[in-house]
């Protein structure tokens, strides 16, 4: 039977147009969404570069002062900013802590509408002055991009169900099945081999297209595609296996649309939004701006006492302990120091938000697994390094570059050293790390599985009704 | 052999077959008549596998229909009252598919050799079937129940809808079928062509099988008035 169906399903899909307007329809909505997503890119990508120029230009302009001034030069440059003074260079020739775009990014643009992608640290601001998110229009954050993950994982199911949801209705409703179902087959199985046939044929279509845009994009890793397409196809697997489901259980037409469509509604419009409502509701995170203001009564507080704070920082730190006459202690000494206690401070206000948030967090990952849409937008985001996960692990890595580049200044600073040229050359530097995980096994395990309860829960069921009725007995 | 014992078939309090019993020979044409609701589609669907018997057996070659639903298909043709086939194939296309699901490769020539002897004309081959008459599709039907060489074929009600012409040849090529020893199972209104190919004749009513006759020793006439007066339709009886 399976070559018999190879050998004419493609046929009668090619002569009813199928396969022509499955192929132009996806061919459209790929190149469009990989051209928005590839838009954002350039643009995060010149945004960057433009940056990491600047770096260039003020470093060049700092090694050529710093090479007057040691050659006992004067320089025409403001006082605050003369490259000797560690503080200046702290302040004023900060370095870039970028995350770059993965080669993958045009996939889905993410959070990357959200979260600022380069920020550049200073010794005088806090960790908490770090600003990480960026003006958006509110239009585009209610209705997200229209990039490769929305044509995937909001789009194709629609497709999906347009071209599968009258397999075995449709051959009722022509008046075929009865000469079909009176040969010596198994219903079930030609369901089965008609929809797997479909599937395998827009898994081609998909593929053939997908690498052509990924050639486009330039994105050299076969892995990558590999991962791409294999979360694409089990995401398709989980959405023919609803349409087996509802082609063997339902029956008419009209009836197989409608509740394919309402399927879709909930998997992908409503289970998102009732995961996001509870945990608003079990996990109540305090409102940020609360957070705010108690970090700037914190940070009034301490500007009040910087003098007492700093002889408090001396005593615990005596290897800043004024050791000549030729050293002294000015406003960024206790400046720095209110600052190291202002951190202690704030860890239990921080830690606690945190807490709350990683709860939510958490609950939300647990219930992902009720809904493959999500399954597939967080796994295909992770594959873009667009999620929430990749920026929290960014703003993780840019903190501790904060940390280390803070600290390469407050010897010099309390040791009222000098910055040379040679020490420009050992300036911390910021390089983004994307974290690895098992997200991409586990979200193809989970949505294998949740098609093999469908599967096996339809068969059962069908196996059932025809045992009582007859295979037509509906 | 087409046998049935006993067979009923029931939806809640509604008796749609009612303890038929009948047997059909290879080399016999068995005509079923009735009025709509009878039970002649129930009869030929239980054969079929496709609806599952309240009591009662139906047999194909000696083997249970509803426990060897798969198997016993491979000995049965079916041609529906409105045999429909996939509008973008062609004949021989679809004469292809359908054999070939069921287990038979056949080459170009036998299957253009089929639907010759089903009566369909050669330059009919090659076009899709969409714009064929169900004359033309009843031919590819019944080149389907040759290809499949079937010792059991059922028809329900093949002819409606036919005209006279196609009517005929129709009933020629059951004859031509009889004499290869199938066994046929015709659910029919037709009484004249009937009488004319069928071996033996039933009528029922209610689900019941309530008269049988050898059609050769019966005539038409005879066969009408019986018809009208099971039906209650004692007005138009002579």
């Amino acid at each position: 039977m399976f070559y018999y169906n190879f050998k004419y399903e493609l046929k009668i899909l090619l002569r009813s147009r199928w396969i022509q307007l499955i192929s132009g329809l996806l061919l459209v909505l790929f190149v469009f969404a990989s051209f928005n997503g590839s838009q954002k890119i350039e643009k995060r990508k010149a945004e960057i570069s433009k940056a990491r120029e600047a770096v260039k230009t003020s470093d060049a302009r700092m090694l050529q002062q710093l090479d007057s001034i040691e050659k006992g030069h004067k320089v025409q440059v403001a006082r605050w900013m003369v490259p000797t003074s560690p503080i200046a260079i702290g302040n004023y020739y900060p370095r870039v802590a970028a995350m770059d775009p993965n080669e993958m990014g045009f996939i889905a643009v993410g959070q990357s509408d959200v979260f600022t992608h380069y920020v550049s640290p200073r010794v005088s601001a806090d960790d908490f002055s770090i600003n990480f998110t960026e003006m958006t229009s509110p239009i585009q954050l209610l209705f997200g991009s229209f990039d490769l993950v929305f044509v995937l994982v909001y789009l194709l199911p629609l497709i999906i169900i347009a071209f599968s949801y009258n397999v075995l209705s449709e051959e009722k409703e022509r008046g075929s099945l009865r000469l079909l179902a009176s040969q010596p087959i198994s219903i079930k199985k030609w369901v089965f081999q008609k929809l797997g046939l479909r599937f395998f044929w827009m898994a081609v279509i998909i593929t053939v297209i997908s690498l052509g845009v990924f050639l486009l994009n330039d994105v050299v890793s076969i892995s990558g595609l590999l991962s791409f397409l294999a979360l694409i196809f089990c995401y398709m697997l989980f959405w023919f296996s609803l349409a087996f489901a509802i082609n063997l259980l339902v029956g008419e037409s009209a009836k197989n649309a409608l509740s394919l469509i309402g399927l879709w509604i909930v998997f992908v419009l409503l289970m998102p939004s009732l995961i996001s409502q509870t945990g608003d509701i079990f996990f109540k995170i305090p409102p940020r701006m609360q957070m705010v203001q108690e970090i700037r009564e914190h940070k009034a507080e301490a500007v009040k006492k910087q003098d007492e704070i700093l002889d408090n920082f001396l005593r615990d730190h005596p290897e800043y302990a004024v050791n000549d006459s030729a050293q002294s202690r000015n406003f960024w000494h206790g400046y720095m120091a209110s600052q190291n206690l202002l951190k202690e401070e704030l860890q239990p206000l921080l830690s606690s938000y945190d807490e709350k948030l990683e709860e939510q967090q958490n609950w939300i990952n647990k219930l992902k697994w009720t809904s493959p849409a999500i399954i597939t937008q967080r796994a295909l985001g992770r594959l873009a390094g667009t999620t929430k996960q990749d920026y929290d692990t960014y703003q993780e890595q840019v903190l501790q570059f904060a940390e280390e580049w803070r600290s390469f200044f407050m010897p010099l600073l309390f040791n009222n050293g000098v910055f040379t040229s040679e020490l420009a050359k050992s300036l911390p530097a910021f390089e983004y790390k994307p974290k690895s995980d098992n997200y991409l096994v586990s979200s193809l395990l989970g949505l294998l599985v949740m098609t093999c309860v469908i599967m096996g829960v339809t068969v059962s069921m069908y196996s059932i009704r025809s045992k009582e009725t007859g295979i037509l007995g509906s | 052999m087409i046998t049935t014992n006993n067979l009923t078939k029931k939806y809640g309090d509604f008796t749609a077959l009612n303890q038929l019993s009948l047997t059909v020979n290879p080399g016999e044409i068995y005509c079923l008549l009735g009025a709509n609701g009878a039970g002649k589609s129930t009869t030929i669907n239980l054969l079929l596998g496709f609806l599952k018997p309240t009591s009662g057996v139906a047999l194909i070659n000696g083997k249970d229909v509803a426990t060897n639903t798969i198997s016993t298909k491979k000995d049965i043709a079916y041609i529906p009252e409105n045999l429909m086939l996939y509008p973008t194939l062609t004949a021989v296309e679809n004469l292809d598919y359908f054999s070939g699901i069921g287990g038979q490769k056949l080459p170009k020539e036998t299957l253009e050799s089929l639907l010759s002897q089903a009566g369909l004309q050669s330059d009919a081959f090659y076009k899709r079937t969409g714009a064929f008459s169900k004359g033309m599709r009843q031919k590819v039907g019944i080149a389907i129940a040759l290809a499949k060489e079937a010792k059991a074929l059922l028809l329900d009600e093949p002819t409606s809808g036919l005209d006279p012409k196609a009517s005929n040849e129709f009933g020629r090529l059951l004859q031509g079928l009889k004499q290869n020893n199938v066994a046929i199972l015709m659910a029919t209104h037709d009484l004249f062509r009937a009488k004319e190919i069928a071996t033996n004749i039933g009528i029922m009513k209610n689900g019941k099988l309530l008269e049988q006759f050898v059609s050769d020793e019966i005539s038409l006439p005879v066969l009408e008035e019986t018809y009208l007066k099971t039906m209650n339709y004692k007005e138009l009886a002579v």
